[in-house]
């Protein structure tokens, strides 16, 4: 016991006398997330718009003022023709040309139905299809208003009345799932890359062969790294879980112990995770290299953190399940958003608790004091 | 029984064979020095008696603990000092020796005696509060021996443990050395520096993995009790040396800093014939004497004659 | 000029002893390759529908069909309580949920007008948004075949044309944004590292004591990691032209310039790191925080720079990848000019420029 206690001061020693590791353990973890949890939003606001108007009639001037009125549009400029538009699309000055056709005012006092051309820069799928969701209803909405305020009598009730509701996220603030994320993906980078390095400088300055020339036990020398580490981990754990909550106001509608024990547990698992790849690398390069490319870069585009799993191909999905980050993303999504408990994530805390035992009892074993 | 049994220890690395059924023994408190070229083997040998490395084959015991069996318990009894002087740079030379006090054992009392024997014997009393990365050479060095014998472990491992440091260390060191040995610790040093090596009891030279020579350091230089060797200190050194090899009663020669040792076929031949033949051809000479054989001549000899066998 | 070349062949030789950097070098991109062109996409299908049908009639089970064969909806479970719904909601194993009222089939036979409830999980707001619309149109189609007069011919119809990726591909997005990200990331992180290696192990002090000057040094040392950068980013580009159909509608020339600038300024960017580290695992950390996460949130790459508070908006001015991006999109897709790209390859030369020049002084400074 004693040998892990000098182990463990050690390192503590050793951190206080280098503030700017210090620096980057606790100030850019939150510094990130401060900073892409501002970004980290798939909403899709202010779309830059460019309304090509061959009609210029009020009844041209009333639509485009319903797009410059949408908090969704920006109309950022206004020309005649369709091909006064493609140099805005093809810059990406616009994402979405309206096109109204000359004669569109008359068309619509004579009661014939108009048809309104809208291109779409398709570079960004994603966004594109959102905006040109909110465009699509917003002009149907006002065609809605313009019939209603005609004729109303003519309106006849649709057999269907949709009733939609949206549960855990009614405003659908696409921050409340992202910064949950964000969360658990600042924690895996900053936890994998201090344990990844902690055990190969004592390789490459030399003092781990003294280490290994002592009665010192591997599972000491793992716990020693190990100890420290966590600690400075769960202390990231709750600063980061402050910034979403008290900054970012993202509600956490379940149990905050929970979080953290299951964010204990985590951390177990993203710490040995770094500590195996220590064990496996000869230099720091090496190490951070392994933990960066091999492993943290897969976790972030496989766990579900932005692509959904659900839309991954099956055999990729088996190897998610491989993936600590994947479990976490799932209770910290469910905690802040859906206030579950342990009843439902089980699963996930048991899953997370196998890997972590896994992987540490992979760098003990790797770890040998002599070199066969 | 020996402190140190070492029988045909083999490693290789592959199809390399680093070390190659090595044998020899160290009796207790003696101080036993390890010689050779970078790469001949000395630091594997003794990476694999500290337990730090399988041995490929053979047997080593380590305080008559089998090395290959029970490397754990070779690690309590011995202390290893490496050729980076592996202390912790962030640490205080105070908190280095509490970090590997504690990481042996020692209780508070014990802790505390050996802690003031080694910053006595470092000649670091009133530096505790220093940081280990800015002392000096010759301060690291001492105080990375402290802190291997803070457990007072009965045989030491040094590797190059003078390895850039400062001459007058180095002789600060070796002072240390045979107090150490005077205790009744065994220690066994490997090191290239030649003339550290003179202060050895008994040497062993490893030469490609093997052991040439072995034996006290007079026994190591009868080799040339036949074969005088002549110290010349010439104007023109390398014409002196290219008429000395051409010379019948000379075996060879070398550079040995400024001046060149030639070893002779046999004791018949006289110093003054060969001042004589060079001064006929026009070299000046500064002086020209028989010498002791030193152990870097031995040295030199044990290297050639591997080469030519080779 | 020749030293330039000493210097880079000495860290050439030493990269290729490196048999693990060699490794991740060859893994990275294949994996890209492998990750854009087949696992990764925003397109939204196999939405898992649980159905909670009060009704049990024909006309309830052809609205279930309608659903299905839509394509975009899976069923999942056939429910009989709200407890239910709760249930698979928690616990992520049904996206959206399908009330159909008691009296369905009666109520919609008569001209009347029924509640269908569709309860969606909000978590993933992006999601919820295209379900809610898969699932309105849905509806309404369905509606409309009971109550066709009911059915109101809108006076304005909007026809949306896609440009440039008609149907829209996802990996087209992704693909240039990949390559962006990776080849910054390599760029930056080997600079760094290579540099304040040579800082640590002390080797730095005999460049110092060479008569080799401080551009000549940055240079050699740079050149072979921009090669490799340079090499990666172009056999990404073919191999997703090969396998996944990436056009290329745009100038060579072009592309390659924008990719060297780009580069040029990562190089830069790792060797201003390295001269404010003085230890690899800050440096490495420091040039982590300005590529990883930056690049992929700020640049434009996943999330649009348009949709982020102002604040915010200006700070992605600072980050090369957003101007790389939009010239990268601009060529392969759109087959922009050079002459129209010229905003954005004047921020990177002047981002590369700026930071060369910081790493020029501040490497100056250490040598005096």
């Amino acid at each position: 016991m004693q040998r892990l206690r000098v182990l463990v001061w050690k390192e503590f020693v050793e951190l206080r006398l280098n503030p700017r590791l210090f620096g980057v353990v606790i100030v850019a973890p939150i510094m990130q997330l401060t900073l892409l949890g501002y970004a980290a939003s798939t909403d899709v606001k202010d779309v830059p718009v460019v309304v090509a108007d061959g009609d210029r009639s009020v009844a041209s001037r009333e639509l485009i003022d319903r797009f410059e009125a949408s908090r969704n549009f920006s109309v950022i400029g206004s020309v005649t023709t369709v091909n006064e538009i493609e140099p805005y699309l093809e810059t990406g000055g616009a994402w979405l040309g309206l096109v109204i056709p000359a004669g569109y005012g008359r068309a619509l006092a004579n009661g014939r139905p108009v048809t309104l051309q809208l291109a779409a820069d398709g570079t960004d799928a994603n966004s594109t299809t959102v905006a040109l969701g909110y465009a699509t209803a917003l002009v149907g909405g006002y065609a809605r208003d313009m019939v209603e305020a005609s004729a109303p009598s003519h309106a006849a009730p649709a057999a269907i009345d949709p009733r939609i509701r949206v549960w855990f996220n009614p405003q659908l603030e696409s921050r409340h799932f992202m910064i949950p994320g964000v969360l658990a993906l600042v924690l895996l980078v900053v936890t994998v890359n201090l344990a990844a390095m902690a055990i190969v400088r004592e390789k490459e300055v030399g003092t781990l062969e003294q280490l290994n020339v002592t009665p010192v036990r591997r599972w000491e020398l793992i716990a020693g790294k190990l100890l420290p580490y966590g600690l400075i981990g769960m202390i990231d754990v709750l600063l980061v879980v402050a910034v979403a909550v008290f900054w970012f106001q993202v509600p956490l509608r379940g149990s905050f112990p929970l979080l953290f024990g299951i964010s204990a547990i985590y951390i177990l698992c993203t710490l040995g995770l770094g500590l195996f790849i220590s064990t496996i690398s000869d230099t720091q390069q090496q190490a951070m290299m392994t933990a960066t490319f091999f492993f943290l870069m897969p976790m972030i585009y496989l766990s579900g953190f932005v692509f959904p799993i659900e839309n991954m191909p099956g055999v990729i999905q088996w190897v998610t399940y491989l993936i600590p980050l994947r479990y976490f993303l799932v209770v910290v999504r469910g905690i802040f958003l859906k206030g579950i408990g342990m009843e439902i994530l089980w699963p996930q805390v048991a899953a997370l608790a196998g890997w972590g035992t896994v992987v540490l009892s992979l760098a003990i074993v790797r770890s040998r004091k002599r070199l066969n | 029984m020996s402190a140190i049994e070492v029988r045909s220890l083999t490693r290789k690395f592959g199809q390399f064979t680093a070390v190659d059924g090595v044998s020899f023994e160290v009796g207790k408190g003696e101080i036993f020095g390890f010689l050779g070229s970078n790469g001949a083997g000395k630091s594997t040998t003794i990476r694999m008696l500290c337990g730090l490395l399988r041995p490929t084959s053979g047997t080593a015991l380590v305080g008559g603990v089998d090395v290959s069996r029970d490397p754990e318990g070779v690690k309590r009894r011995i202390g290893y000092m490496s050729q980076r002087f592996s202390l912790y740079e962030l640490l205080t030379v105070d908190q280095n020796i509490s970090f590997f006090g504690g990481i042996y054992g020692l209780d508070r009392d014990t802790l505390a005696r050996r802690r003031t024997f080694v910053l006595e014997m470092a000649g670091l009393a009133g530096r505790e509060s220093s940081l280990a990365r800015d002392l000096a050479g010759g301060w690291r060095q001492r105080l990375a021996l402290g802190c291997a014998i803070l457990h007072q472990p009965p045989i030491l491992f040094l590797d190059e443990p003078t390895g850039g440091v400062d001459p007058l260390s180095r002789r600060q060191f070796w002072r240390l050395i045979d107090a150490l040995s005077s205790d009744g610790v065994t220690v066994l040093v490997t090191t290239h520096y030649l003339d550290e090596a003179e202060r050895c009891h008994r040497v062993a030279l490893i030469n490609g993995g093997r052991l040439a020579v072995i034996g006290t350091v007079a026994e190591v230089k009868q080799v040339f009790a036949s074969r005088p060797i002549v110290e010349i200190r010439a104007a023109r050194p390398v014409e002196a040396m290219q008429l000395l090899d051409a010379m019948p009663g000379v075996e060879k020669t070398s550079l040995f800093g400024t001046a060149l040792h030639a070893v002779l076929k046999n004791t018949d031949v006289s110093v003054e014939e060969l001042a004589r033949k060079l001064r006929d051809a026009g070299i000046v000479v500064e002086s020209i004497a028989a010498v002791q054989p030193s152990l870097e001549d031995v040295f030199l000899d044990v290297v050639d004659k591997s080469g030519s066998a080779a | 000029m020749r030293t330039i070349l000493a210097v880079a062949r000495k860290e050439l030789r030493q990269i290729r002893r490196d048999r693990r950097t060699l490794m991740i070098l060859a893994f990275l991109p294949a994996f890209f390759l492998l990750l854009y062109g087949y696992a990764l996409n925003f397109d939204i299908r196999n939405i898992a529908l649980a159905v909670h049908d009060r009704d049990g009639s024909a006309e309830s089970r052809e609205l279930i069909s309608a659903f299905v064969n839509s394509g975009y909806f899976d069923m999942q479970a056939s429910i009989t309580s709200m407890r239910d719904a709760e249930r698979l909601l928690d616990r992520n194993d049904a996206r959206a949920v399908l009330v159909i009222p008691e009296g369905f089939s009666r109520t919609v036979t008569t001209g009347g007008t029924a509640e269908v409830q569709v309860i969606i999980n909000g978590d993933n707001a992006n999601t919820a948004t295209t379900v809610i619309g898969y699932a309105s149109s849905i509806l309404r189609t369905a509606g409309a075949q009971y109550a066709p007069g009911g059915a109101v011919l809108s006076p304005i119809n909007v026809e949306p044309r896609i440009w440039y990726n008609p149907e829209l591909r996802s990996t087209l997005f992704l693909v240039p944004g990949l390559i962006a990200y990776v080849t910054m990331l390599m760029a930056v992180t080997s600079t760094a590292l290579s540099i304040v290696r040579e800082k640590e192990t002390g080797t730095i002090e005999q460049v110092r004591m060479a008569p080799v000057g401080t551009f000549p040094f940055i240079a050699g040392k740079a050149l072979p990691h921009f090669i490799i950068a340079l090499g990666s980013g172009v056999a990404v580009f073919g191999a997703s032209m090969l396998l996944f159909d990436l056009p290329m509608r745009g100038n060579w020339l072009t592309l390659a310039i924008a990719l060297s600038l780009y580069l040029v300024g990562a190089l830069a960017t790792g060797l201003l790191v390295s001269t404010i580290s003085d230890t690899q695992q800050v440096a490495f950390q420091i040039a982590l925080l300005v590529s990883l996460l930056p690049t992929l949130m700020l640049s434009g790459f996943i999330f649009p720079i348009a949709s982020m508070p102002a604040a915010l908006q200006v700070i992605t001015h600072a980050v090369p990848a957003r101007y790389f991006l939009e010239a990268l999109r601009g060529i392969v897709l759109k087959g922009t000019a050079a002459s129209h790209l010229v905003p954005e390859f004047g921020a990177l030369a002047i981002y590369a420029s700026a930071a060369l020049a910081l790493a020029s002084i501040r490497l100056a400074r250490e040598r005096g």
